[in-house]
C-alpha cells in the first residue's frame, strides 16, 4: 500500500511539473499579469547608472500596475555568453542591452525580434541620430533601439600639460611627443593602451587608429566583404603601439595586457597623464582628486580625424512572449526625459533633443567634445565581425612581446580579416 | 514468489524514474547533445546550415589546430602544480592545525577556509585588482618591505611571470579545501598507534611516513582526483585573471574551449574539444584513483 502510494506521488510530480510548465505559457499569452526580464550591466550598488534604471523600472511599474521589471545585472561577457546560451535554448530576456557590434552577430544567429514596424512607427523615431539607428539595424531592418551614444576622445590630466607647458596633442606625432614630455618614469607615463586577451576595449582603441590612417575595417567590393585597410595602413598602426612603448618608452612596461578595468584605475591613479576613453569617465572624475583637471579634446589622428561612435543598442529577444509589452516600456523608458536620467552618471544619450536638455548643457567638459567629435565617429561594421576583432589584439601583443615586427602583424592581420570574411562571412 | 519479485522489481524501477529523468534532463541529454554537436558543422552565425562532417572537427582539432600543443602543455602545468602545490601546503596546514601549537582550533580553521569560501569571480576579481602593476596593492607591499626590485613587475602581463601567478592565485584559493579535508582524515588515525611508535622510538619523520600518510591515503586519493578534474576543466580562475592570454601563455583546454564557442561562435569545434576532453579524463581518472587508493 506504502509503494503504491510512493508510487503514485512520483507521478503526480511528474505529472505536476507538465502541468506547470503548460500553465506559465497558457498564463503568459492570456495578458495576465506580466514580469519583463530585463538584462544589462547597470548595477545600482556600483557608482554609475544603475540606481537611476531602477528607480525608473519601479516608477513604471507603478504607472502601469501588472508590469513588473526584473532587472538582470551581468558583466559585459557574461551578458554576452548567456544570450546566446539562452537562444540555442529558444529562450531569452524580454529586453537586453547590447554592444553595437552584437547586433549583427545576433540577428546572424536569430536571436533578436525585429522590431521595425513599431519603431518606425515611433512618434519620437526622428530624435534619434540616422548613424544611430544604423547600429541598430541590419539589412535595412530595426533591432533595437539606440539608448547610449558616445565617441571617444582623448582624457587628459590637464593640471599635467601646463606642468609640463604643453599644449593639447593634435596628430599622432603631437600625441607622441606629448606623451614622451609627460613621462617620468617608473611614477608616471604619458599615455596607455587596452592590449588585453579578452578584447573588449582594445579592438575599439585599434578600430580609432586605423581608421585615422583613411582606412575602413571592412568593405563591400563585388558583392564580398574584404578588408578595408591595406597591409601599409595596418603597418602604421601597429608601428605607433611599438614606438610608444619602445621607442618613445612614454607607457607603462606593465601595461601590456591591460584591459579596461586596469587602464581606467591606472588613468584615475595617476599612473598615465593621457588616454583614449569615453564618457564614463565622468563618474571616475567626480571620485578622484585630481577630477577636476581631467579635461578631453578630440582624439589624436594620423591622415583624417576619427574616433568610434559607440552605440549601445536595446534589444527584444525573438523567444520573448512579451515583445509588446517590451517595446512599449522601451519607448517610455527611452523618451526625451527619462533618457536624460538614466544616462547622468558614466554614460551618454543618443536622442539629439536629450543633449540638449539643460542637464548636458551645463556640463561643457563631458559633453562638448563628444558631441562635437560624432561627425568623425565611425561604427563596427554591420556584419559579424567579433572573431576578427580578436585578431587586433592577437597583433598588438605580438607587436609588444616583440614576437612580430609592426610590418608582420600587419601582415597576419590583414590574412586573419581576410580568411575569416571568406570562410564565416562570405561562406 | 517469482511474480512477487517481478512485480516489486517495477515498482523499484518506477521509485527510480523521476531521479532518472532529471539526471537525463541535466547530465545525458546535454552529453549526448555534445556529442551530435561535434560531428556537425556548427556556426551559431550560420543558423540552419548544420551539415553532418563526421570526425573532421576532430581531425582539424588534433592535425591542423596550430594552439593544440601550448594549450594542453599550459593546462598539464596549471593542473599538476596546482594540485601538487595545493596538497603540500594544505598537508602542512592540516599537520599544524592538528598539533598542539595551535589553539582555538576552531577559529583557526574558520580562517584557513576563507580564501575557499569566496566566490571563485570575487577572488579572481580581487587579485587582479591587487597585482595591478604601480598601484596595486602587491606593489605597495613591495614597496613597504623594501623588495623595490620587484615593485612594477607585470605579473599577469609578462610571459615568464603570468603562468606562476595564476597558479599561486589558484593555489591560495583551493588550499583550504585540503587542508580542511586532511584535518578530517588525521583525526581519524587513532592516538594509540602514535604513542606506542613513540614508546618504540620513531622519530617524528618516520612516524610521518608509516602512520600519517597511509593513514590518510584513501582520503589523499579521493581529493587528489577530485581536484585533478576541477582544474583540468577550471575555467573561471584563469578567464578572470588573463582570458588565457598574453599570447596565449596561461591558454588552456577550457578557456581555448571558450574561446571557440562564445567568441567565433564555432560550436562543433568547440563540441569537439569538450568531449575530447571528457574522453581523456575517463580513460586517466579511473586507472589514477584506482593507483592513488592502492
Amino acid at each position: 500500500m506504502r509503494k503504491a502510494l510512493f508510487l503514485g506521488l512520483s507521478l503526480m510530480l511528474i505529472a505536476g511539473f507538465a502541468f506547470a510548465a503548460g500553465q506559465q505559457e497558457k498564463s503568459a499569452t492570456a495578458g495576465q499579469p506580466v514580469t519583463l526580464q530585463v538584462w544589462n550591466v547597470f548595477d545600482p550598488a556600483l557608482p554609475g547608472d544603475g540606481k537611476e534604471h531602477e528607480q525608473k523600472y519601479a516608477e513604471y511599474s507603478k504607472l502601469h500596475p501588472g508590469i513588473t521589471i526584473q532587472h538582470n545585472i551581468m558583466q559585459y561577457d557574461q551578458l554576452k555568453q548567456k544570450f546566446i546560451v539562452a537562444g540555442q535554448a529558444q529562450e531569452g530576456p524580454d529586453e537586453i542591452h547590447m554592444l553595437g557590434e552584437w547586433v549583427p552577430d545576433f540577428v546572424s544567429m536569430g536571436f533578436l525580434a525585429d522590431i521595425t514596424s513599431p519603431m518606425k512607427a515611433w512618434g519620437d523615431y526622428g530624435k534619434f541620430p540616422e548613424s544611430t539607428w544604423k547600429v541598430a539595424s541590419v539589412n535595412g531592418q530595426i533591432y533595437g533601439v539606440p539608448s547610449i551614444a558616445s565617441t571617444r576622445v582623448l582624457v587628459y590630466r590637464d593640471d599635467l600639460f601646463s606642468k609640463a607647458g604643453i599644449s593639447v596633442p593634435k596628430t599622432w606625432t603631437d600625441l607622441r611627443n606629448a606623451a614622451k614630455k609627460l613621462t617620468s618614469a617608473p611614477a608616471q607615463y604619458g599615455f596607455a593602451f587596452c592590449s588585453s586577451s579578452k578584447a573588449v576595449r582594445g579592438p575599439q582603441e585599434f578600430a580609432v587608429l586605423l581608421w585615422s590612417t583613411g582606412a575602413e575595417l571592412v568593405k563591400l567590393e563585388n558583392g564580398k566583404w574584404v578588408p578595408g585597410f591595406s597591409v601599409a595602413q595596418a603597418k602604421e598602426v601597429f608601428q605607433l603601439y611599438y614606438d610608444m612603448m619602445f621607442t618613445d618608452q612614454s607607457m607603462p612596461p606593465d601595461s601590456i595586457g591591460w584591459e579596461w578595468d586596469q587602464l581606467d584605475p591606472a588613468f584615475q591613479a595617476g599612473q598615465v597623464a593621457m588616454v583614449q576613453n569615453g564618457s564614463w569617465m565622468r563618474g571616475r572624475a567626480d571620485q578622484a582628486d585630481t577630477g577636476k583637471s581631467w579635461k578631453t579634446a578630440a582624439f589624436p589622428y594620423d591622415k583624417v580625424p576619427a574616433t568610434y561612435l559607440e552605440v549601445k543598442v536595446e534589444g527584444v529577444s525573438k523567444f520573448s512572449k512579451h515583445q509588446q509589452e517590451a517595446v512599449d516600456f522601451m519607448k517610455w523608458l527611452y523618451s526625451r526625459d527619462n533618457m536624460v536620467f538614466v544616462t547622468q552618471f558614466d554614460n551618454l544619450p543618443s536622442r539629439s533633443d536629450s543633449k540638449d536638455s539643460p542637464f548636458w548643457k551645463n556640463d561643457p567638459v563631458w559633453r562638448g567634445t563628444f558631441l562635437d567629435t560624432v561627425s568623425a565617429g565611425h561604427s563596427m561594421p554591420s556584419i559579424p565581425f567579433g572573431p576578427a576583432l580578436k585578431l587586433t589584439m592577437d597583433g598588438v601583443q605580438q607587436v609588444l612581446y616583440k614576437k612580430a615586427s609592426p610590418d608582420q602583424a600587419a601582415q597576419d592581420f590583414f590574412t586573419g580579416v581576410k580568411n575569416y570574411l571568406d570562410t564565416s562571412v562570405n561562406k | 514468489m517469482e511474480g512477487g519479485v517481478k512485480k516489486g522489481t517495477v515498482s523499484g524501477y518506477a521509485y527510480f524514474l523521476p531521479l532518472f529523468l532529471f539526471i537525463a534532463a541535466v547530465y545525458l541529454y546535454p552529453f549526448l547533445s555534445a556529442i551530435s554537436l561535434s560531428l556537425h558543422d556548427v556556426n551559431y552565425l550560420r543558423p540552419g546550415n548544420r551539415p553532418f562532417v563526421g570526425l573532421a572537427n576532430f581531425g582539424r582539432l588534433l592535425f591542423k589546430e596550430p594552439l593544440l600543443g601550448s594549450t594542453v602543455r599550459n593546462s598539464l602545468v596549471f593542473t599538476l602544480g596546482s594540485v601538487v602545490f595545493e596538497y603540500i601546503i594544505g598537508l602542512a596546514s592540516a599537520l599544524l592545525l592538528n598539533s598542539t601549537f595551535i589553539r582555538m582550533k576552531n577559529l583557526s580553521k574558520a580562517l584557513v577556509l576563507l580564501p575557499w569560501a569566496v566566490p571563485i569571480a570575487i577572488n579572481s576579481l580581487i587579485w587582479r585588482f591587487l597585482l595591478s602593476g604601480g598601484y596595486g596593492f602587491i606593489d605597495q607591499l613591495l614597496n613597504a618591505v623594501g623588495f623595490h626590485a620587484l615593485v612594477n613587475e607585470n605579473w599577469l602581463g609578462d610571459l615568464a611571470l603570468v603562468m606562476p601567478t595564476v597558479l599561486f592565485v589558484n593555489v591560495w584559493r583551493s588550499f583550504p579545501f585540503y587542508t580542511i579535508t586532511l584535518t578530517a582524515g588525521l583525526a581519524t588515525i587513532p592516538r594509540e598507534l602514535y604513542e606506542a611508535a613513540e614508546v618504540d622510538g620513531a622519530g617524528w619523520t618516520r612516524r610521518f611516513r608509516t602512520i600519517t600518510l597511509p593513514g590518510i591515503r584513501h582520503v589523499s586519493a579521493v581529493i587528489v582526483v577530485f581536484h585533478l578534474i576541477w582544474t583540468f576543466t577550471n575555467f573561471d580562475v584563469i578567464y578572470l585573471l588573463t582570458g588565457g592570454g598574453p599570447l596565449h601563455a596561461t591558454e588552456v583546454i577550457p578557456t581555448f574551449l571558450y574561446q571557440q564557442a562564445f567568441v567565433n561562435f564555432d560550436m562543433g569545434y568547440a563540441a569537439a574539444m569538450g568531449v575530447l576532453l571528457f574522453l581523456v579524463l575517463s580513460i586517466t581518472v579511473g586507472p589514477l584513483y584506482s593507483w592513488l587508493n592502492k
